[in-house]
């Protein structure tokens, strides 16, 4: 199907619809009012068949709006759907999880953040926020203020930890529950799972998430369209070129701006560098989750050169701050390439190896293979990305689909494999880089001359949406303006906000030896999937005074040391 | 051996293995971090973390049961203990065995595993339960391969079952022989519970599983009794399969006399010990950790099948005179 296809297709709902527009050819926004979501939400992921990507709800002055964003991603399409709530008393929308499970989560958080009430959703317990934040207070309105105690009078607290508290625990006390989580040996954030179990094998799972947020999309609403960068790079330390990227591509598709040639090249090596460098740490933390410590020690020995050459480059291991509304802050200085290009060839050898050791290896192939498989027909439902899709068949990816930067310009292949297990995952993960690797190489070649920057004047009222292939899956950033200086809706999905939640498809009747090792072959990233309400600890331990202070004292002390 | 000369021998013992066990800790985790490129810890580490933990409150979980899990870790603990007491009486005074005692040492070898699964199944953990009932299939499956393993050197040794004749008389390069003492290499590292076979710890799956609610010094008698497997086991191993630990030197030392010829067949023991160790680390640092059921099949298709042919090879070696089979 093609885009005008597409857009025949998309007419047949056109009496259920307000709106249309296209700004684009591949930029669809179509709005309609809350009572007939249901089934236009419907038609579009099970008649068109769309990808669901997420959800955004807004507080917009006289109503709240529940945005779906899809996507088609054979032509690389975005597909906006608008819902329109008009009763700012008792907000109410029908719930779409019950035929699309990939959107239970945000639908949870929706309600949450903005008190709007889904119905007949199958399990509208909280999602983000924590159990002792009071009721009826929504963080993401606009006239929300911060609430300074608890219902019971408490003065309100950083979440609270509890393993087995009974607000959050769902499955029977009779059955045994062999917890991961809060804290865990197995990752090195914070999660829960509550694996029900019948000796070895898990027959349930529940998931908590949420116990590190930092409220990331509402302080996003207090900074400039050109501070949000350095804010949204901190959501992830591993993904920090492609959030902020997904970022700006919105804003400059929001306000037409086109960047210089030279700048998506750079940006391009840039994220590919920070996708070799990911898959890397995978692997490396895959081997250690499966009690293998030394693929974990030398996986991520190989892995410290691309984080050299990225300290080379902008200046950071990790948190570039490198690109901006309109192009880059760092340029890829010339006289760094054939570096850069000597270094890509050491790694490549050591990928070489360890691709080689792995895929050779007759145990790792006994522990990986046929191990939480998830299924094409789930990988849809669940409208899983990244390599956790390209694992389980289905070849989608940003890059090729909606190609940005300089993807277009330059030859690789997208990787995929139709088995679904954690063996095709890393399978996937491990031809990635090699594929990066390339992608790098040509991007340095084709480099061409020129400033990194366009200027950036004003940003005009409207709303735009951008992604970008991070290294776990698709990043997807939706902006609004109302002309001013500041967005006034900005929403972030990473990957694992909509990857995690498939684990109740690929878990539940493995061995529990097999599910931890399935828990990591998404790469979870928690600290991505929780950025969102707002925690107060009431309580000022370093001002910013003192912390600019104590950070200027440190880069002294180290200037010093250095000289 | 003059009696107070022999008392003190028997007192040095035991320190002295805790005090070897210790050593051979430190190397298992040195080479481990040189195979992954660290830099690893220094020699004392071991012995540090014993004290610190002694130092640490011993926590028991609520509904434990506490006596079985107090005394558990000492159990397990006097085994190992008496187990390496018998070795190096083998070693040091062969000409004092007594009969069966290859039986006696099978059981000891045991007895750690069995305090551990009491002892963690009494702390009333889901991790360490799950770490328990993977335990016990793990003893289940490797102690038989164990005992066929011990069979082809009985048969070799023509049905000897006493240590320190079986220690002079193995043939230790032959076909029958080599493959009963890779079998028991692996029944050791599982014994031991090291990857691929430390599935009833498996940090990132049970956060240590059976060893779970174990702290303070109760932990650091599991350490202990660990560390001193690290010796006995290894030993165990050099005695049967390779020809024996040979402590001529020392017991001369002992009685006052100075023999400088003996000195090498005592460095060529070590030698030997320090290869088991080796292997046993190599094993753990290049395997991933096998799934439960995985282990099981694995000793009882694989090595049962292994065990048959080398029982089979033995048997017609012996009676046909071929040393080599």
């Amino acid at each position: 199907m093609n885009q005008e296809e597409l857009n025949n297709r998309l007419t047949e709902i056109k009496d259920k619809l307000t709106a249309v527009e296209q700004p684009a050819d591949n930029r669809i926004w179509l709005t309609c009012e809350a009572e007939n979501s249901y089934e236009i939400n419907k038609f579009l992921f099970e008649e068109v068949p769309l990808r669901f990507v997420i959800a955004t709800g807004i507080d917009s002055d006289d109503c709240f709006e529940v945005l779906y964003h899809y996507a088609y991603d054979e032509t690389g399409c975005m597909i906006t759907l608008k819902a329109n709530i008009g009763d700012r008393e008792k907000p109410a929308i029908e719930s779409i999880a019950p035929f699309l499970p990939g959107a239970e989560w945000i639908e949870r958080e929706i309600h949450d953040i903005l008190g709007i009430d889904f119905k007949n959703h199958p399990d509208m317990r909280r999602l983000i926020l924590s159990d002792d934040w009071p009721e009826g207070v929504y963080p993401l309105r606009k006239d929300a203020e911060k609430p300074v105690s608890r219902p019971d009078g408490e003065p309100l607290t950083r979440p609270t930890v509890q393993s087995q508290s009974p607000a959050r625990r769902t499955v029977p006390l009779s059955k045994p529950v062999v917890v991961v989580g809060p804290f865990h040996p197995l990752q090195e954030e914070m999660e829960f799972f509550q694996l029900s179990v019948d000796g070895e094998i898990v027959t349930d799972i529940d998931m908590r998430i949420s116990y590190n947020h930092r409220g990331i999309e509402k302080i996003s609403e207090s900074l400039q369209f050109d501070q949000v960068p350095f804010l949204v790079s901190r959501i992830c330390g591993i993904c920090s070129a492609s959030h902020p990227l997904a970022y700006v591509q919105a804003v400059e598709e929001l306000a037409g701006i086109k960047p210089p040639e030279r700048a998506l090249y750079v940006r391009t090596i840039i994220t590919e560098l920070e996708r070799i460098h990911s898959h890397i740490l995978w692997v490396g933390l895959a081997g250690h989750f499966i009690g293998y410590d030394t693929v974990f020690m030398w996986a991520w020995k190989y892995r410290e050169p691309v984080l050299d050459l990225l300290e080379e480059i902008t200046g950071n291991r990790n948190n570039y701050g490198n690109v901006k509304v309109g192009g880059c802050r760092e340029d890829v200085p010339n006289d760094l390439i054939p570096k850069i290009l000597k270094e890509l060839d050491g790694i490549e050898k050591k990928m070489e190896m360890i691709t080689k050791a792995v895929l050779d290896d007759p145990v790792l192939h006994a522990r990986l293979k046929g191990v939480g498989v998830l299924s094409k027909a789930d990988a849809v439902k669940y409208a899983v990305t990244g390599p956790t899709a390209r694992a389980s068949g289905v070849a989608i990816d940003v890059r090729r689909d909606d190609p940005y930067a300089a993807y277009a310009d330059l030859d690789w292949n997208v990787i995929s494999q139709p088995e679904g297990d954690v063996f095709a995952k890393a399978v996937v993960r491990l031809l990635e880089t090699f594929e990066s690797i390339k992608i790098v190489r040509q991007a340095l070649e084709k480099l061409p001359d020129g400033p990194v920057a366009a200027e950036v004047k004003e940003i005009p009222p409207g709303e735009a949406v951008g992604h970008v292939e991070a290294p776990r899956g698709e990043t997807f950033h939706y902006v609004r303006s109302d002309g001013g200086n500041r967005p006034v809706r900005h929403k972030v999905r990473a990957p694992s906000f909509v990857n995690v939640p498939s684990f109740k498809a690929s878990c539940i009747g493995g061995h529990i030896a097999d599910v931890t090792i399935t828990l990591a072959a998404v790469d979870p990233c928690y600290s991505c999937t929780e950025r969102l309400a707002v925690v107060d600890n009431n309580k000022v331990i370093h001002d910013y005074d003192t912390l600019l202070q104590l950070s200027r004292e440190k880069t002294a002390r180290i200037r010093k040391e250095m000289l | 051996m003059s009696v107070p000369l022999n008392v003190l021998f028997w007192i040095v013992v035991i320190p002295g293995t805790v005090v070897l066990g210790l050593l051979a800790c430190w190397i298992v985790r040195k080479v481990s971090a040189l195979v992954q490129w660290r830099v690893g810890p220094p020699l004392f580490q071991p012995f540090y973390d014993v004290v610190k933990l002694m130092g640490k409150e011993i926590l028991v979980p609520q509904e434990a049961q506490k006596a079985v899990f107090m005394a558990a870790p000492l159990v397990g603990m006097a085994g190992v203990l008496l187990l390496s007491i018998m070795l190096w009486r083998v070693a040091f005074v062969p000409a004092k065995p007594f009969v069966g005692d290859i039986i006696v040492a099978i059981y000891l070898m045991v007895l750690p595993s069995l305090a551990l699964i009491l002892g963690s199944s009494a702390s009333a953990s889901p991790h360490a339960a799950v770490g328990t009932s993977r335990e016990m299939k793990l003893v289940m499956g490797y102690e038989l391969s164990l005992v066929l393993a011990l069979i082809v050197v009985i048969i070799k040794t023509g049905g000897t079952l006493n240590l320190a004749e079986i220690a002079q008389h193995t043939t230790v390069f032959s076909i029958s022989n080599m493959l009963a003492f890779l079998v028991a290499l692996l029944c050791v590292q599982a014994k031991l519970g090291f990857v691929p076979f430390d599935i009833a710890e498996a940090e990132t799956e049970v956060a240590s599983g059976v060893l779970m609610e174990y702290s303070g010094a109760l932990l650091a008698v599991w350490k202990l009794a660990h560390a001193i497997m690290l010796v006995a086991l290894p030993l165990f191993l050099v005695i049967v399969f390779l020809g024996g630990f040979d402590v001529t030197f020392l017991t001369m030392v002992f009685r006052g006399t100075f023999e400088p010829t003996l000195i090498m067949p005592l460095v060529w023991s070590i030698c030997k010990y320090v290869l088991v160790l080796v292997l046993l680390i190599l094993i753990k640092n290049t395997n991933p950790r096998v799934r439960i059921d995985q282990a099981m099949k694995f000793f009882w298709v694989y090595c049962g099948v292994a065990l048959v042919a080398a029982i089979i090879l033995a048997t017609i070696g012996k009676n046909f005179g071929v040393s080599w089979l």
